[in-house]
């Protein structure tokens, strides 16, 4: 070989040496930073600098989130709060480059989708072994959704909470024949309504597919135990696909529904052409926004089955320098009085905290139907599930969804469709 | 030794100086400034690594860029590696893996299909507006800046605009049914083929413009003598087209078949955008780049399958772009 081969066969080598040392390396994590963290909060004094990261809360909830960060100053002298806000649009990305160059902030809101890689790999602080508060003060639901399957511990601490109700269009109701005050309480009676609208008006009472949420509020096991398998190929998910199937083959459902994502629902309803959608608290504001004709023509309802819980959270960087002070910052965001202001500023959402939960602010309606709306959303998150479990990533959704289409397209029978679904999400789930 | 270039001419009697860096070396370049001082001109002699220095921000953008990015793909693609946990490396797992993903069988029928559907028109109707528009008329600019225009135009728009006029809602379906063509929607966005014939019609019209531009270029390159002569013999414009003109571009119609080719194989935007991401009912619209993009995303993205359809799709595309290296070559 001559020299200048040899040269060239070095530098490829070291190139390669050079690219498997990027590629291959990990985010190391901070399982020995975790560990001193416990005794830093317990011993250390909140003081000097600590970051905080929300998600697009500027500039509309910059005067409430600044106000938080004043409070804790000032509660904590000698403190120093840097406020992050990350724009809305790739936030994940953004997370996911924080995390793997080892610079996420002290505290960041996380949802606990977001939260799980970030936990398995070491990143963030296990809160029951440096707060023996938690269960004490926040709502059980909304710590579970920071408890892992296979990983033990708690990850986050739960900042709000949001459910799901049913809205309905009177006017469309009563052009449909129907009665707003009879409004159906399970999907056999919205089917039976949906018929009937369809034949008296020729308008569409419904418009969305069933999704891994919908199994799992008729009982279905999404997940095992473990965390390692799918499970959800069951004969019952198979025939809530059968009953959509022949829901969509009778056209109750417009026919694109197959490839609008959920929030085709959601604008049909602001725009008039369907009679049903879900959302939150405040759905109603948002479409009289948007549609201020449909103002006092909206009535809410409970949702069907078991409502669905959405918890946002924040949570503690392993890696902190500061274990004291960002453990304390976090219990300040997430603590009553300043998740029930939060609340009164966005009146959609509910305080994670069990001592908000008799707050009047909460449990009494104004009379309108926003406020019925609130009411109703609050009261159920007594019940609420996190349904989805937050193992399924956006590519697991994403097959699901294709699968769910093909079924209730009539392309594949249900129990086909839920077969690949799974086989699919169970190699993916392997990849993690 | 001094170079004496009149000594050196090659067989085929052609002078050429010797390149700069071969046949001269350190005693060349000294008579030559030994010659320009004695004309009274000085040449600055430059240190070894100033080229490099030239050219050392070009060369560190295209490794950055380009060379690594393109090296640590490849590498990747024989590991496991996640975004944050890192991973080890395992061989030919991945490319086994290919063998039984049934997606991936979906998405390459669905490139090749799509690739078969714009090649066609991609080649001809371009050249047929080039054709149009050469010509040297009032307003003919009006007409080439029209041309161009959905070139400019992101492809995202453009493709968010055509999936509000093919929905079932949207003002193609509604003028049909209004005029009693179809009594049921067109499910131009629901069923597997019109999807793909709805994407490939927005990259065709998407894409006229620049291939026309590319042809233009090349019809300037067409002796207008040639034309003249058969027309002289007699040939209409039919036979002109096909014995001058096609001739004429048949070198920049290979070079187009093979852009249009693989672009067309690593269509993503407009399947993308017209099933809402969905990869269309039961992923039958998905392509290689959507298969890559849903793999790589996320906190859990498997960045070493994702690599390997990467490679398979950058050795897929090669073949034209082998074959466009032969068609220069030739010409």
């Amino acid at each position: 070989m001559s020299s200048r081969k040899i040269r060239a066969a070095g530098a490829a080598l070291a190139f390669g040496v050079a690219v498997s040392g990027c590629a291959l390396s990990g985010t190391g994590g901070g399982e020995g930073a975790a560990g001193d963290a416990a005794q830093e909060v317990a011993s250390g004094e909140v003081t000097g600098e600590v970051s905080l990261q929300t998600w697009a809360l500027k500039p509309t909830f910059t005067d409430y989130v600044q106000g938080v960060i004043d409070g804790f100053e000032e509660e904590y002298p000698g403190t120093e709060v840097t406020w992050l806000d990350q724009p809305g649009d790739g936030y994940s990305e953004k997370v996911l480059s924080q995390a793997a160059a080892g610079e996420l902030p002290d505290v960041t809101n996380l949802p606990p989708d977001f939260a799980l890689p970030l936990a398995r790999e070491g990143q963030l602080m296990e809160l029951t072994a440096v707060d023996d508060e938690l269960e004490a003060t926040y709502v059980a639901g909304g710590l579970e959704a920071y408890r892992y399957r296979g990983i033990e511990g708690t990850y986050g601490y739960p900042w709000y909470l949001t459910t799901d109700v049913n809205y309905w269009n009177t006017d469309m109701l009563e052009a449909g024949g129907l009665d707003a005050d009879a409004l159906p309480t399970d999907l056999d009676g919205l089917l039976e309504q949906a018929r009937t609208m369809k034949e008296e008006s020729g308008e569409y009472l419904m418009s969305r597919t069933p999704g891994l949420g919908d199994f799992a509020a008729m009982g279905v096991e999404i997940l095992d135990e473990d965390g390692t398998e799918f499970t959800f190929n069951t004969p019952e998910a198979a025939a809530l696909l059968d009953v959509y199937r022949d829901a969509y083959a009778e056209k109750l459902l417009p026919k694109d529904v197959l490839t609008d994502t959920y929030l085709g629902n959601s604008q049909l309803f602001t725009e008039g052409k369907v009679a049903w959608s879900t959302g939150g608290g405040n759905f109603i504001d948002g479409v009289i926004e948007s549609n201020p004709s449909l103002d006092g023509k909206i009535v809410p309802s409970e949702a069907f089955g078991t409502p669905p819980m959405y918890v946002q959270g924040v949570s503690v960087s392993a890696n902190t320098e500061n274990p004291a002070a960002a453990v304390a910052l976090a219990r300040w965001v997430t603590n009553a009085a300043n998740q029930e202001a939060f609340s009164q500023e966005v009146p959609g959402i509910f305080p994670s905290t069990l001592e908000s939960q008799e707050n009047p602010d909460f449990t009494e309606s104004d009379g309108t139907p926003q406020g019925d709306a609130k009411v109703l959303a609050f009261t159920s998150l007594a019940g609420a599930e996190v349904l989805q479990p937050v193992e399924v990533t956006e590519a697991m959704a994403t097959v699901v969804k294709q699968q769910i289409a093909a079924a209730v397209a009539g392309d594949v029978t249900s129990a086909e469709a839920l077969d690949v679904a799974v086989e699919e999400c169970n190699k993916l789930l392997a990849d993690q | 030794m001094t170079a004496d270039t009149s000594h050196a001419a090659p067989p085929g009697g052609t002078l050429r100086p010797a390149p700069p860096g071969r046949g001269g070396g350190r005693a060349d370049r000294a008579g030559r400034a030994r010659r320009a001082g004695a004309a009274g001109t000085a040449v600055r002699t430059h240190a070894w690594f100033t080229p490099w220095l030239l050219v050392a921000p070009a060369l560190l953008f295209l490794v950055v860029f380009n060379l690594w990015p393109s090296a640590n793909t490849v590498f990747l693609a024989f590991t496991n590696v996640k975004v944050l946990s890192g991973g080890e490396l395992v061989g030919l797992a991945n490319f086994e893996r290919m063998l039984t993903d049934r997606q991936l069988v979906v998405a390459l029928t669905n490139s090749i299909v799509f690739m078969l559907l714009c090649l066609p028109f991609l080649l001809l109707a371009p050249l047929g507006l080039a054709i149009l528009v050469e010509k040297k008329l009032p307003g003919i600019a009006f007409f080439r800046t029209v041309f161009y225009t959905p070139v400019v135009a992101s492809a995202v728009v453009v493709a968010l605009i055509w999936q509000w006029l093919l929905d079932d809602r949207g003002v193609i379906n509604g003028l049909a049914q209004t005029l009693g063509v179809v009594a049921e929607p067109i499910p131009f966005l629901t069923d597997r083929w019109l999807v793909l014939i709805s994407a490939a019609s927005l990259t065709i019209w998407k894409g006229l413009g620049y291939y026309m531009v590319i042809y233009l270029s090349a019809l300037g390159g067409v002796p207008r003598e040639l034309h003249e002569a058969a027309a002289v013999d007699g040939a209409n414009a039919w036979r002109r087209f096909w014995s001058v003109t096609v001739p004429g571009v048949r070198n920049t119609m290979f070079l187009v078949a093979v852009l249009i080719t693989v672009s067309a194989l690593r269509i993503f935007s407009e399947l993308y955008i017209l099933t809402d991401g969905t990869g269309g009912i039961g992923g039958q619209n998905v392509s290689v780049v959507m298969l890559i993009q849903m793999y790589a995303r996320g906190f859990s993205g498997n960045l070493g399958y994702a690599s390997a359809l990467s490679l398979l799709l950058f050795v897929i595309t090669l073949g034209p772009l082998l074959l466009i290296a032969r068609i220069n070559r030739r010409s």
